[in-house]
Protein backbone atom coordinates (compact mmCIF):
# COMPACT_ATOMS: atom_id res chain seq x y z
CA UNK A 1 0.00 0.00 0.00
CA UNK A 2 1.50 2.94 -1.45
CA UNK A 3 0.54 6.60 0.94
CA UNK A 4 -0.04 9.53 -1.26
CA UNK A 5 1.79 12.96 0.16
CA UNK A 6 0.13 15.38 -2.04
CA UNK A 7 1.57 18.87 -2.29
CA UNK A 8 3.81 18.66 0.76
CA UNK A 9 5.79 15.85 -1.64
CA UNK A 10 6.21 17.72 -3.69
CA UNK A 11 6.56 21.32 -2.55
CA UNK A 12 9.14 19.89 -0.57
CA UNK A 13 11.03 18.26 -3.76
CA UNK A 14 10.69 22.12 -4.98
CA UNK A 15 11.94 23.10 -1.84
CA UNK A 16 9.45 25.42 -1.59
CA UNK A 17 8.73 24.32 2.39
CA UNK A 18 12.52 25.06 3.01
CA UNK A 19 13.64 27.64 0.86
CA UNK A 20 12.75 31.16 2.69
CA UNK A 21 11.01 33.19 0.18
CA UNK A 22 13.30 36.26 -1.16
CA UNK A 23 11.52 39.76 -1.57
CA UNK A 24 11.74 39.11 -5.68
CA UNK A 25 9.99 35.72 -4.84
CA UNK A 26 7.29 37.25 -2.83
CA UNK A 27 6.38 39.93 -5.02
CA UNK A 28 6.42 37.61 -8.47
CA UNK A 29 3.85 35.42 -6.26
CA UNK A 30 1.73 38.05 -5.32
CA UNK A 31 1.49 39.23 -8.85
CA UNK A 32 0.77 36.01 -10.17
CA UNK A 33 -2.08 35.19 -7.12
CA UNK A 34 -3.41 38.53 -8.47
CA UNK A 35 -3.68 37.82 -11.68
CA UNK A 36 -4.83 34.06 -11.30
CA UNK A 37 -6.83 34.19 -8.55
CA UNK A 38 -8.77 37.89 -8.48
CA UNK A 39 -10.62 37.21 -11.49
CA UNK A 40 -12.59 35.16 -9.83
CA UNK A 41 -13.24 36.94 -7.26
CA UNK A 42 -17.23 37.09 -8.87
CA UNK A 43 -17.69 33.52 -8.49
CA UNK A 44 -16.47 33.26 -5.46
CA UNK A 45 -19.03 36.12 -4.27
CA UNK A 46 -22.00 34.35 -5.55
CA UNK A 47 -21.08 30.95 -3.58
CA UNK A 48 -20.58 33.27 -0.59
CA UNK A 49 -24.17 34.46 -0.72
CA UNK A 50 -25.36 30.84 -1.37
CA UNK A 51 -23.68 29.79 1.31
CA UNK A 52 -24.73 32.45 3.83
CA UNK A 53 -28.15 33.03 2.19
CA UNK A 54 -28.19 35.98 0.93
CA UNK A 55 -26.40 38.00 3.76
CA UNK A 56 -24.69 40.33 1.89
CA UNK A 57 -22.38 41.33 5.08
CA UNK A 58 -21.31 37.98 5.28
CA UNK A 59 -20.48 36.95 1.55
CA UNK A 60 -18.07 40.03 1.10
CA UNK A 61 -16.05 38.96 4.84
CA UNK A 62 -16.36 35.51 3.55
CA UNK A 63 -14.68 36.34 0.25
CA UNK A 64 -12.09 38.66 1.63
CA UNK A 65 -11.28 36.09 4.06
CA UNK A 66 -10.95 33.14 1.45
CA UNK A 67 -8.61 35.45 -0.54
CA UNK A 68 -6.30 36.46 2.08
CA UNK A 69 -6.26 32.72 3.48
CA UNK A 70 -5.67 31.59 -0.40
CA UNK A 71 -3.00 34.34 -0.64
CA UNK A 72 -1.36 32.91 2.60
CA UNK A 73 -1.11 29.98 1.48
CA UNK A 74 -0.67 30.27 -2.31
CA UNK A 75 2.87 28.37 -2.15
CA UNK A 76 0.59 25.40 -1.77
CA UNK A 77 -1.61 25.90 -4.96
CA UNK A 78 0.05 24.13 -7.14
CA UNK A 79 -0.22 25.38 -10.53
CA UNK A 80 -1.83 23.47 -13.13
CA UNK A 81 -4.42 22.17 -11.03
CA UNK A 82 -7.98 23.98 -11.05
CA UNK A 83 -7.75 27.02 -8.96
CA UNK A 84 -11.88 27.35 -9.11
CA UNK A 85 -11.80 24.33 -6.45
CA UNK A 86 -8.54 25.26 -4.97
CA UNK A 87 -10.49 28.20 -3.60
CA UNK A 88 -13.72 26.97 -3.20
CA UNK A 89 -12.83 24.59 -0.98
CA UNK A 90 -10.95 27.69 0.85
CA UNK A 91 -14.14 28.91 0.89
CA UNK A 92 -16.37 26.06 2.05
CA UNK A 93 -13.73 25.53 5.25
CA UNK A 94 -13.42 29.13 5.90
CA UNK A 95 -17.71 29.23 5.94
CA UNK A 96 -17.91 26.23 7.89
CA UNK A 97 -15.41 27.66 10.64
CA UNK A 98 -16.82 31.12 10.71
CA UNK A 99 -20.56 30.81 10.32
CA UNK A 100 -21.94 27.74 10.63
CA UNK A 101 -22.02 27.44 14.12
CA UNK A 102 -25.10 25.35 13.69
CA UNK A 103 -27.26 27.88 15.33
CA UNK A 104 -30.96 27.16 14.61
CA UNK A 105 -32.84 30.06 12.83
CA UNK A 106 -34.28 31.32 15.67
CA UNK A 107 -37.84 32.98 15.28
CA UNK A 108 -38.76 36.61 16.15
CA UNK A 109 -41.74 35.75 19.04
CA UNK A 110 -45.46 36.58 17.42
CA UNK A 111 -44.12 37.88 14.36
CA UNK A 112 -43.80 34.87 12.15
CA UNK A 113 -47.03 33.35 13.65
CA UNK A 114 -49.10 35.51 11.73
CA UNK A 115 -50.52 34.36 8.43
CA UNK A 116 -51.58 38.13 7.26
CA UNK A 117 -53.15 37.58 4.19
CA UNK A 118 -55.56 36.31 6.49
CA UNK A 119 -55.77 39.26 8.18
CA UNK A 120 -57.21 41.43 5.49
CA UNK A 121 -54.93 43.33 2.58
CA UNK A 122 -55.66 47.24 2.73
CA UNK A 123 -52.49 47.69 0.72
CA UNK A 124 -54.29 45.03 -2.37
CA UNK A 125 -56.93 47.36 -2.72
CA UNK A 126 -54.69 49.66 -4.69
CA UNK A 127 -56.22 50.96 -7.88
CA UNK A 128 -54.38 49.14 -11.01
CA UNK A 129 -53.18 52.61 -12.51
CA UNK A 130 -51.14 52.53 -9.54
CA UNK A 131 -49.56 49.11 -9.69
CA UNK A 132 -49.13 49.80 -13.05
CA UNK A 133 -47.06 52.94 -11.98
CA UNK A 134 -45.04 50.61 -9.70
CA UNK A 135 -44.43 47.66 -12.45
CA UNK A 136 -42.79 51.39 -14.59
CA UNK A 137 -40.80 52.59 -11.39
CA UNK A 138 -39.59 49.34 -10.32
CA UNK A 139 -38.09 48.95 -14.19
CA UNK A 140 -36.15 52.44 -13.32
CA UNK A 141 -34.29 51.35 -10.36
CA UNK A 142 -30.96 50.66 -10.21
CA UNK A 143 -29.61 46.88 -8.83
CA UNK A 144 -27.73 49.03 -5.96
CA UNK A 145 -30.92 50.28 -5.00
CA UNK A 146 -32.82 46.76 -5.14
CA UNK A 147 -29.17 45.89 -3.03
CA UNK A 148 -29.59 48.45 -0.58
CA UNK A 149 -33.32 47.34 -0.08
CA UNK A 150 -32.20 43.52 0.48
CA UNK A 151 -29.53 44.90 2.92
CA UNK A 152 -32.42 46.36 4.94
CA UNK A 153 -34.22 44.05 5.39
CA UNK A 154 -33.99 41.59 9.30
CA UNK A 155 -31.88 38.53 8.02
CA UNK A 156 -34.81 36.24 8.79
CA UNK A 157 -37.02 37.67 5.46
CA UNK A 158 -33.66 38.29 3.87
CA UNK A 159 -32.78 34.97 3.78
CA UNK A 160 -36.44 33.12 2.65
CA UNK A 161 -36.43 35.99 -0.50
CA UNK A 162 -33.30 35.35 -1.51
CA UNK A 163 -33.69 31.48 -1.12
CA UNK A 164 -37.10 31.61 -2.61
CA UNK A 165 -36.21 34.17 -5.34
CA UNK A 166 -32.95 34.06 -6.41
CA UNK A 167 -32.17 30.65 -6.15
CA UNK A 168 -35.55 29.63 -6.64
CA UNK A 169 -35.87 26.71 -4.22
CA UNK A 170 -39.49 25.55 -2.97
CA UNK A 171 -41.12 26.37 0.17
CA UNK A 172 -40.31 23.00 1.40
CA UNK A 173 -36.99 22.91 0.55
CA UNK A 174 -36.13 26.34 2.19
CA UNK A 175 -38.34 25.10 5.82
CA UNK A 176 -36.04 22.07 5.75
CA UNK A 177 -32.89 24.21 5.28
CA UNK A 178 -34.08 26.69 7.70
CA UNK A 179 -35.60 24.32 10.23
CA UNK A 180 -38.55 26.24 10.40
CA UNK A 181 -42.88 25.21 9.01
CA UNK A 182 -43.56 25.74 6.01
CA UNK A 183 -46.19 28.33 6.97
CA UNK A 184 -43.49 30.35 8.84
CA UNK A 185 -41.49 30.46 5.05
CA UNK A 186 -44.66 31.51 3.34
CA UNK A 187 -45.21 34.08 5.94
CA UNK A 188 -41.79 35.42 5.60
CA UNK A 189 -41.47 35.88 1.79
CA UNK A 190 -44.72 37.38 1.61
CA UNK A 191 -43.49 40.10 4.51
CA UNK A 192 -40.10 39.87 3.25
CA UNK A 193 -41.46 41.20 -0.30
CA UNK A 194 -44.12 43.62 1.11
CA UNK A 195 -40.96 45.49 2.85
CA UNK A 196 -39.04 45.36 -0.14
CA UNK A 197 -41.48 46.86 -2.32
CA UNK A 198 -42.13 49.72 0.30
CA UNK A 199 -38.60 50.28 0.47
CA UNK A 200 -38.14 50.32 -3.26
CA UNK A 201 -41.31 52.33 -3.65
CA UNK A 202 -39.43 55.00 -1.77
CA UNK A 203 -36.50 54.77 -3.40
CA UNK A 204 -38.21 55.35 -6.34
CA UNK A 205 -40.11 58.11 -4.66
CA UNK A 206 -37.11 59.94 -3.73
CA UNK A 207 -35.98 59.66 -7.13
CA UNK A 208 -38.54 61.62 -8.50
CA UNK A 209 -40.47 58.96 -10.36
CA UNK A 210 -44.24 59.56 -8.89
CA UNK A 211 -46.28 56.92 -8.10
CA UNK A 212 -49.58 58.23 -8.87
CA UNK A 213 -52.35 58.04 -6.55
CA UNK A 214 -50.16 59.14 -3.34
CA UNK A 215 -50.78 62.16 -1.75
CA UNK A 216 -48.11 64.19 -0.80
CA UNK B 1 -61.12 18.24 -5.64
CA UNK B 2 -64.16 20.61 -5.90
CA UNK B 3 -63.35 22.90 -9.12
CA UNK B 4 -63.63 26.63 -8.23
CA UNK B 5 -62.03 29.80 -9.80
CA UNK B 6 -59.97 31.18 -6.67
CA UNK B 7 -60.63 34.62 -5.02
CA UNK B 8 -58.59 37.69 -5.20
CA UNK B 9 -57.14 37.08 -1.31
CA UNK B 10 -56.22 33.07 -2.42
CA UNK B 11 -55.23 34.18 -5.66
CA UNK B 12 -52.75 36.49 -4.24
CA UNK B 13 -51.71 34.38 -1.92
CA UNK B 14 -50.77 31.79 -4.63
CA UNK B 15 -48.59 33.83 -6.62
CA UNK B 16 -44.90 32.66 -5.68
CA UNK B 17 -46.23 28.61 -6.29
CA UNK B 18 -47.33 30.56 -9.21
CA UNK B 19 -44.37 32.05 -10.47
CA UNK B 20 -42.58 29.29 -9.36
CA UNK B 21 -44.53 26.64 -11.38
CA UNK B 22 -45.12 24.95 -8.21
CA UNK B 23 -48.64 24.59 -8.39
CA UNK B 24 -51.03 21.57 -9.64
CA UNK B 25 -53.30 21.56 -12.55
CA UNK B 26 -56.06 22.19 -11.25
CA UNK B 27 -54.55 25.08 -8.79
CA UNK B 28 -53.34 26.46 -11.95
CA UNK B 29 -56.05 26.30 -14.21
CA UNK B 30 -58.52 27.85 -11.32
CA UNK B 31 -55.90 30.81 -10.98
CA UNK B 32 -55.67 31.36 -14.70
CA UNK B 33 -58.83 32.24 -14.71
CA UNK B 34 -59.45 34.24 -11.91
CA UNK B 35 -56.53 36.29 -13.43
CA UNK B 36 -58.36 36.11 -16.76
CA UNK B 37 -61.02 38.52 -15.16
CA UNK B 38 -59.59 40.24 -13.09
CA UNK B 39 -57.74 42.88 -13.83
CA UNK B 40 -56.58 43.90 -10.17
CA UNK B 41 -54.94 40.43 -9.99
CA UNK B 42 -53.20 40.53 -13.15
CA UNK B 43 -51.59 43.34 -12.05
CA UNK B 44 -49.99 41.90 -9.06
CA UNK B 45 -48.64 39.16 -10.51
CA UNK B 46 -47.05 41.19 -13.35
CA UNK B 47 -45.99 43.54 -10.46
CA UNK B 48 -44.94 39.96 -8.56
CA UNK B 49 -43.02 38.77 -11.73
CA UNK B 50 -41.20 42.00 -12.40
CA UNK B 51 -40.23 42.28 -8.65
CA UNK B 52 -38.46 39.08 -8.72
CA UNK B 53 -36.73 39.70 -11.89
CA UNK B 54 -35.37 42.81 -10.11
CA UNK B 55 -34.55 41.24 -6.99
CA UNK B 56 -32.89 38.52 -9.07
CA UNK B 57 -30.89 40.70 -11.06
CA UNK B 58 -29.66 42.80 -8.18
CA UNK B 59 -28.20 39.45 -6.53
CA UNK B 60 -26.69 37.80 -9.94
CA UNK B 61 -24.83 41.48 -10.22
CA UNK B 62 -21.78 41.09 -7.55
CA UNK B 63 -20.12 44.21 -6.65
CA UNK B 64 -17.14 42.50 -7.66
CA UNK B 65 -15.20 45.44 -7.97
CA UNK B 66 -15.41 46.94 -4.96
CA UNK B 67 -14.83 43.78 -2.99
CA UNK B 68 -11.78 43.00 -5.39
CA UNK B 69 -10.06 46.45 -4.45
CA UNK B 70 -10.72 45.55 -0.96
CA UNK B 71 -9.24 42.39 -1.16
CA UNK B 72 -6.25 43.80 -2.85
CA UNK B 73 -5.67 46.33 -0.31
CA UNK B 74 -5.35 43.96 2.33
CA UNK B 75 -2.92 41.65 0.23
CA UNK B 76 -0.68 44.21 -0.74
CA UNK B 77 -0.18 44.90 2.68
CA UNK B 78 0.81 41.05 3.61
CA UNK B 79 4.62 40.40 3.38
CA UNK B 80 4.80 37.08 1.88
CA UNK B 81 8.48 36.59 4.03
CA UNK B 82 7.07 36.48 7.28
CA UNK B 83 4.56 33.46 6.11
CA UNK B 84 6.42 30.79 4.14
CA UNK B 85 9.08 30.09 6.59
Amino acid sequence: MTITLGFYDSAIDFGLMTEEATPLDAEAKRIQFEEQAMPLAPYLYSAALKNTRGNYYDAEDLVQETFIKAFKAWHQFEQGTELKSWLSTILRNTYINKFNKKKKDKAVGGLDDLEDWQLGSAESMSAVKELSAEVESLKALSSKEVNAAMRALSPEFRSVVFMAIVEQLSYAEIAEQLEVPIGTVMSRLHRGKAKLRKLLAEFAKSEGYNVEGEES
Amino acid sequence: MTEKVMNCEETKRHVHEYLQKELSEAELESITTHIANCDHCEWEYDFEAALNRTIQMSCTETPAEEIAEKILERIRSIDLNDIQH
